[in-house]
């Protein structure tokens, strides 16, 4: 299993390697020279030349052939990785701030939000999830099915706008903006748990059903086990699985906040933060939001496989 | 991939090879689908939207041809932001437009974004998928490499860059002025966003499909007989999976609505013409004015559509294949 | 080799892009009355004056930095006097010396970089260190053009003497040195923080940063050592009567701390200000009607309040330029098709209702401009625009341009593409959907690009525009800031975004430079706006007038076209 674990995690390096090469594309070869960006609307010529050669803009995108095989290396995107695995994230654009600063700044805002507003979400629609499963096809089942439905064919967007506008301006239950204790963080979860949750129990309903499909069930209810038995006992262990992915693989995005609440409730998190440098062409914070990002993300995989053998001793890692 | 034929060997029908029967597959889960009550009403709400959605583009269309000013567009500043009145169901906006006339137009903008992510998602998806699955070994290596890459960004974050970078790109571009002259260069970047990080779902799925399908009895003998790969692929094999396509389709659209209303807010969404997720991020600046009705309009008819879809493609997975419960995994 | 300016861009976008950058005052009703509470316009890049090429990097570099010159707080017209220097320099009969008398006694905040924490003195030499580092190409200043082919040297001739020596006469010098970019910084400061210098700020000025918040808040206290900087006795006749004096004497900074939170939702900030949390606010054009009445006065219901409405000219005109490189629209070398392209021009500009944009897409807060100098700047003329708004006419000069009826001459339609910045707000898909309206009604297609503003200026600087929405915002009070942006050699990537070519503007632009304040010059000023006008290098749209909302407790606030350096002169009454 060490073993196991040590393979895949090498697997972050064309993984991270192939989100890079992506974001690099996206804006160094398609969005163009950031040269012009760092010189602003007064630039000459000569001082966007003298900008592009400092920072290595006016060096080959992929390879440079120039010297060969000497510093075939010596190009855009090879300096880009060797940069990034160092750890060295640069300066943003737009700020002047480093880039690892921001990072730390804005995680724990992020996370703020993020962790409860996940954890309510997923404690309510597995249960929610679980109570249709176990009536299901009766009208408390189509009930949650259609609400839930019903609550995720509105936009989030519409949703914070009228919470905000009626539960913290006109109502004044919330605080209408800010960053200041717990309290201010009610009013986004809660926008977040309503707008997301409808999804989550329809997943994790289906989810459950599936395992009340399966054989094992059937013949713990001929054998007349009780219904609650075999719905806590069988089908949540065993839907364990497609839970703990779902739940594992969404952790690393926690860390990337969430863009809208941040937006409108003045919350300094990350979200916030990649969209503004996203806006600004503030490629230096994006390199590293999906440097993190892809990181984060392997391990989280490589976690959720161990999780496995957990839930299920029959898994072996290989 | 190049398609070796064997002129010299018969080739085997289609219809004698496949043990499923597509015909019969679909006249059974139609006839599941006709019991289903709220099935039923969902597609005569999704009938309804076809059909503003064909009128819309009429509208557009007869006004695009003509080089006329399309009657939506047409402003009139003496009636702005009126209430919702007999002449103006919806009220108006700030330019005096009529604000159904709007949210019909939004429908025409959510459906050319269904269809336009749709050619993106669908062919590169399914191809993908489909060589990934059958051939396995490297090529599922690449594939698998591929959308572990997408993956592992924040699809918000990945759609925002690619819509932004290309939105950039085709303003730019004299190639592509003939084609923002028909297609919004908006809509257009924000349906290269969604499509190229869209097809990853499908894609898992035909793959998931393919490897079953690559060991079962009428491919093996296919191949024994030496049909092309590309022949069992697509002529043997995609019929028997092709409803997969259509799930996925009906379970995905709704969630391009939604993403598109985000976008819109973030700013790289539709620019010159009235989706609903602009005229939402519109109406906010008014809200506070009393001004409900544009928020209420937009809101309610993306509601009802996304509302309509999603059930509906809830009962046709569960009449077209039981078992696939968990093809479409959280809209984002 | 001239004067350009990112500052003025950038407050033209922010007008526009309702977007995210809105600068909102937010303010906690608390028994302090030293407390203001005001928002943030958006990130701003740190204290560090060689970087604060925005509005919103200037305002807040200017709280704890200050430099030699600033303007005179109430007088109008704009007036520089002496901060940092004792007295207004001395100028030598050739315009190339200028001498400095710097203040004695004037010391640097306490701070940990200094030996023993405490405060230095300022000296000339600081200045000389400043600007040289200003010139630095490392940092890559967006302000290096304040200085840049103007500049032979600063010399230190005592302690508290600095000599500036130019190349040529530059009479824009004493606007220039009132501008963020040339403030003081130690070089102490410089070294012990290095590259967190920008966040470690250690200035005279009348406020120290005592603590950030990126994104979400900022806190400035009253600097204990700030030297004796008093209120102003004299402004405009109008002053007195408006309370502006009564404080006058009184020792600055009348506030002892400022606390600012960025909200970047104006729907938000506006709730703010109704609920009194906020000592300002702008007005969105869309509130505009509930807030304003038709009158443009202020609505009863805010009256009651006691909220006091302004109104402040911002020195700033707002204008659609045409590429002079473009086939379709620009300059070429045979005389009648240039006449032909001209005539184009002229038929999009008198297409576009002025005075109707001004009513219903900006609640009336532009004036209608004449010519590309705003009123308040010498320069400035009352003659009546050549292209005020007519179909007819504008018909008969699209079918002399060679399209008749906008279409060329194989019947094609004539498309037009034109960018603005704002991306995805609300404002540019009015005004866009405004503009492609009006130039339908003469057959011409006009496609408008919404662009984030880093897009935007990346086409302008390229040159690949065809046509541009833009606006431009005066950066020191000489209209030479202004004609500039038509000037031959300041072409793409330079301030010249029009790549407009006249010899005969650019022999008289060239005079101008070294021409001190005259009617002469004056006068050349006016011939030059005409040639502008006459070749329609830009549509023009209008002069805009800033709106701005206050709390009744919110005090001794005078409009200023040039709005930093302000903070020391407000007052916050108990509320």
């Amino acid at each position: 299993m060490g073993a196991y674990i040590i393979r895949r995690l090498l697997s972050v390096v064309p993984i991270t390697l192939g989100v890079l090469l992506i974001t690099f594309f996206l804006f160094r070869v398609l969005g163009g020279n950031p040269a012009y960006r760092i010189a602003g609307k007064n630039a000459t010529a000569a001082r966007i030349a003298q900008i592009s050669h400092e920072r290595g803009y006016d060096k080959p995108l992929f390879l440079n052939f120039q010297d060969f095989p000497r510093s075939l290396l010596d190009a855009q995107f090879p300096r880009l990785c060797a940069q990034l695995a160092r750890l060295d994230f640069g300066e943003s654009l737009s700020t002047k701030q480093r880039v690892s600063t921001m990072l730390r700044q804005g995680f724990v805002p992020s996370l703020c939000v993020t962790v409860p507003l996940f954890v309510i979400e997923l404690v309510l629609a597995i249960t929610f999830a679980l109570l249709a499963a176990y009536f299901r096809d009766t009208w408390l089942d189509r009930g949650l099915v259609v609400v839930s439905v019903m609550g995720m064919s509105i936009s989030t967007l519409v949703y914070i706008m009228v919470a905000q506008y009626w539960l913290a301006s006109e109502w004044r239950l919330f605080p209408v903006w800010g960053f200041e204790g717990p309290y201010y963080l009610v009013l986004p979860v809660l926008i977040g748990v309503v707008a997301g949750v409808g999804g989550s129990v329809r997943f994790y309903r289906t989810v459950m059903l599936d395992e009340m499909f399966q054989e094992y069930v059937r013949t713990a209810r001929a054998k007349g086990v009780p219904q609650q038995t075999i719905l806590f006992r069988h089908v949540l262990r065993n839907a364990m699985i497609p839970i703990l992915t779902n739940v594992i693989i969404a952790i690393p995005f926690l860390y990337t906040g969430a863009l809208l609440l941040e937006n409108f409730f003045g919350i300094p998190g990350l979200g916030r933060m990649t969209v503004t440098a996203l806006f600004n062409g503030d490629e230096d914070v994006i390199f590293a939001d999906v440097f993190i990002g892809s990181i984060l993300f392997v391990i989280a995989n490589v976690i959720t496989d161990v999780a496995y053998t957990w839930a299920d001793p029959r898994i072996r890692l290989r | 991939m190049t398609v070796a034929t064997t002129t010299m060997t018969p080739a085997v029908p289609p219809q004698t090879a496949t043990p499923a029967q597509p015909t019969g597959l679909w006249r059974i889960a139609w006839r599941q689908l006709r019991r289903n009550r709220l099935a039923m009403i969902c597609l005569v709400i999704l009938g309804v939207y076809t059909a503003i959605w064909l009128y819309a583009e009429t509208v557009f269309w007869g006004a695009r041809l003509r080089g006329v000013t399309p009657a939506y567009k047409v402003s009139n500043y003496d009636i702005r932001n009126q209430p919702p009145s007999a002449a103006h169901p919806l009220g108006t906006n700030y330019a005096g437009r009529d604000n159904l006339g709007q949210v019909i137009q939004g429908t025409r903008i959510a459906f050319e974004i269904g269809l336009l992510t749709s050619v993106i998602v669908i062919p590169l998806g399914f191809v993908l998928g489909a060589a990934a699955g059958y051939f396995g070994r490297k090529v599922d290596t690449v594939v698998v490499y591929l959308y572990s890459i997408v993956d592992s960004v924040p699809p918000i974050l990945l759609i925002l860059a690619i819509a932004y970078v290309v939105r950039g790109a085709i303003d730019r571009s004299p190639v592509f002025q003939t084609v923002t002259q028909y297609i919004d260069s908006g809509l257009l970047a924000v349906c290269f966003g969604m499509g190229f990080t869209g097809w990853v779902s499908l894609c898992r799925l035909i793959r998931a499909e393919y490897l079953k399908h690559r060991e079962r009895q009428y491919v093996l003998a296919a191949r024994a007989l030496g049909v092309s790969n590309a022949a069992i692929m697509f002529r043997h094999i995609l019929p028997n999976v092709s409803h997969l396509i259509i799930i996925n389709f009906s379970l995905r659209f709704p969630g391009l609505i939604l993403t598109e209303a985000v976008l819109s807010y973030l700013g790289v969404g539709v620019a010159n013409e009235p989706s609903w997720g602009a005229i939402i991020n519109d109406a906010k600046q008014r809200l506070w004015l009393g001004n409900w009705w544009e928020l209420a309009g937009a809101t309610a008819a993306m509601f009802f559509l996304v509302l309509a879809l999603n059930l509906f493609g809830d009962a046709l997975r569960d009449a077209l294949d039981p078992k696939l419960r968990t093809a479409e995994a959280k809209t984002a | 080799m001239l004067p350009r300016r990112v500052l003025a861009k950038l407050t033209a976008a922010i007008t526009l892009a309702a977007l995210s950058l809105f600068a909102f005052g937010i303010c906690r009703a608390t028994e302090r009355s030293e407390l203001v509470l005001h928002g943030i316009g958006g990130d701003f890049k740190g204290f560090d004056p060689v970087d604060c090429g925005d509005v919103e990097s200037a305002d807040q570099v200017s709280r704890v930095y200050e430099g030699l010159l600033e303007y005179a707080y109430l007088d109008r017209p704009y007036r520089a006097i002496p901060r940092l220097a004792k007295v207004m320099p001395e100028v030598s009969a050739d315009g190339l010396t200028y001498t400095f008398k710097i203040k004695q006694g004037v010391r640097f905040q306490d701070d940990p970089c200094f030996s023993g924490g405490k405060g230095r003195e300022l000296v000339a030499e600081d200045f000389v260190y400043s600007w040289k580092r200003l010139l630095d190409p490392k940092l890559q200043s967006q302000g290096t053009w304040i200085f840049d082919g103007h500049l032979k040297e600063a010399v230190v001739l005592d302690a508290h003497t600095l000599q500036v020596r130019l190349t040529q006469p530059y009479p824009q010098l004493l606007w220039v040195l009132t501008m963020p970019y040339a403030f003081v910084v130690p070089r102490e400061a410089v070294e012990h923080y290095g590259g967190e210098f920008r966040n470690h700020p250690v200035g005279t000025g009348p406020f120290r940063l005592k603590r950030w918040r990126r994104s979400y808040r900022i806190e400035y206290e009253r600097n204990p050592t700030f030297s004796g900087q008093r209120y102003p006795d004299t402004g405009e006749p109008e002053d007195k009567e408006a309370g502006l004096l009564e404080d006058d004497g009184k020792p600055l900074p009348l506030l002892d701390r400022i606390v600012e939170y960025d909200v970047n939702e104006y729907y938000t900030a506006w709730q703010m200000f109704l609920a009194g949390q906020t000592f300002s606010s702008g007005i969105n054009k869309d509130y505009f009607e509930k807030v304003i009445t038709p009158q443009l006065g202020l609505s009863d219901a805010l009256k009651k309040k006691g909220i006091r409405l302004y109104k402040r000219p911002e020195l700033a005109t707002y204008y659609i330029g045409f590429n002079m490189l473009d086939p379709v629209v620009g300059q070429t070398a045979d005389p009648a098709v240039n006449e032909r392209h001209r005539k184009l021009r002229q038929a999009f500009a008198t297409a576009i209702d002025v005075d109707k944009y001004i009513a219903v897409i900006t609640n009336g807060r532009y004036l209608p401009a004449n010519t590309p100098i705003p009123p308040g700047v010498l320069g400035h003329t009352e003659k009546p625009y050549p292209y005020k708004y007519d179909l007819t006419r504008a018909r008969k000069l699209l079918a002399e341009a060679g399209y008749p009826d906008g279409r060329d001459a194989k019947g094609r339609p004539l498309r037009l593409t034109m960018i603005m910045p704002g991306a995805g707000s609300t404002d540019a898909r009015q005004q866009a959907d405004f503009y492609s309206e009006q130039l339908h009604a003469i057959g011409i297609e006009l496609v408008v690009q919404q662009l984030t503003f880093a897009e935007y200026l990346r086409r302008e600087h390229d040159g690949e525009t065809q046509i541009f929405w833009a606006g431009w915002v005066i950066d020191y009070p000489d209209a030479q800031n202004f004609l500039q942006l038509f000037y031959g050699p300041n072409k793409c990537p330079g301030v010249n975004a029009t790549n407009y070519q006249n010899p005969e503007f650019d022999r008289r632009y060239e005079r101008i430079l070294s021409m001190s304040e005259s009617p002469e010059r004056t006068a050349l000023y006016e011939q030059m706006a005409g040639m502008a006008n006459n070749d329609c290098v830009w549509a023009l749209i209008g002069y805009p007038l800033a709106y701005g909302l206050f709390q009744p407790w919110f005090q001794d606030y005078k409009p200023h076209a040039f709005p930093y350096a302000n903070w020391k002169y407000f007052k916050v009454l108990p509320h």
